[in-house]
């Protein structure tokens, strides 16, 4: 068991969060964006070793986060919320 | 035709259901309001005219009116009478939905109240945590003390499988102590 920090509920197990994509990957815009952008939206991943940004939903509280972790050591760096006031953990 | 509710238990009579062992007893409470305020917390507190100190996992509630947070901008509120706030969006910024029949309410009591705790969730129930929204016997439910008890509301589609858990565990809390 790993534990997450919701920025609001503070340290839960990992089994309450679900993974919400790679942070920054941005729906296009308009009906006129190119076939390559929807592409790149929807199946290309960066997948990086080390240092990633990623959007996580704490599913008992409801509360949309960025997650700074690494995915070689699986250390947690923070966890800010995605409600505009920035709050963190 | 096959009548497959053959298959399944009884829904148990939740007015006077109880699982009642020398460890622990649970069964469930009735004749409380429950309904969701969701929104800007502190202007709904003004207009239900109570103060708004809600209670989080594992808090401590009493009395038979209060507020146990389930989100950031969402509180559960238990009351013995009805909203006076009326239900729906309110042009000040929140919204009030009841729930009385959407979640059942048990109560647990006794020396191995905190083993079936232990066994529902991997909380500290000394740390508590903001919201009492938490896993807790492999589905959502909110859990915080009232009085001596701890409370658990349950969406009321779960309460039977919530019922036959509780049974297991307390069999097998049971026969660890034999
Ligand atoms: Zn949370």
């Amino acid at each position: 068991m790993q534990l997450f920090h919701c920025p609001f509920c503070g340290a839960r197990d990992e089994t309450e969060f679900h993974f919400g994509g790679e942070a920054g990957n941005l729906r296009p815009d308009g009906a006129d964006a190119p076939a390559d952008r929807w592409a790149n939206y929807l199946y290309m991943r960066d997948n990086p070793k080390g240092a990633v940004r990623e959007v996580w939903v704490h599913m008992n509280c409801g509360e949309f986060f960025v997650m700074e972790r690494d995915s070689v050591s699986h250390q947690v760096l923070s966890s800010t919320s995605l409600d505009g006031a920035g709050h963190a953990q | 035709m096959r009548n497959l509710a053959e298959k399944w238990t009884a829904m148990p009579d939740w007015q006077t259901a109880v699982i009642d062992t020398p460890s622990f007893a649970i069964r469930s409470v009735s004749g409380l309001n429950q309904f969701l305020v969701s929104g800007d917390l502190a202007t709904w507190s003004k207009a239900w005219g109570i103060a708004l100190q809600p209670v989080g996992a594992f808090g401590q509630a009493m009395g038979d009116t209060y507020t146990v947070q389930v989100a950031r901008d969402r509180l559960l509120v238990v009351s013995a009478l009805p909203s006076t706030v009326a239900q729906g969006w309110h042009e000040q910024g929140f919204a009030v939905s009841t729930v009385s029949a959407g979640m059942l309410i048990f109560e647990i009591e006794g020396a191995a109240a905190a083993e079936l705790v232990a066994r529902a969730t991997t909380l500290d129930p000394g740390k508590g945590s903001a919201s009492a929204a938490i896993s807790f016997a492999g589905i959502n439910a909110v859990v915080y003390r009232h009085g001596e008890r701890i409370r658990i509301h349950v969406d009321r589609s779960l309460a039977a499988y919530f019922w036959s858990w509780v049974a297991t565990v307390g069999g097998n809390i049971a026969s660890a102590e034999a």
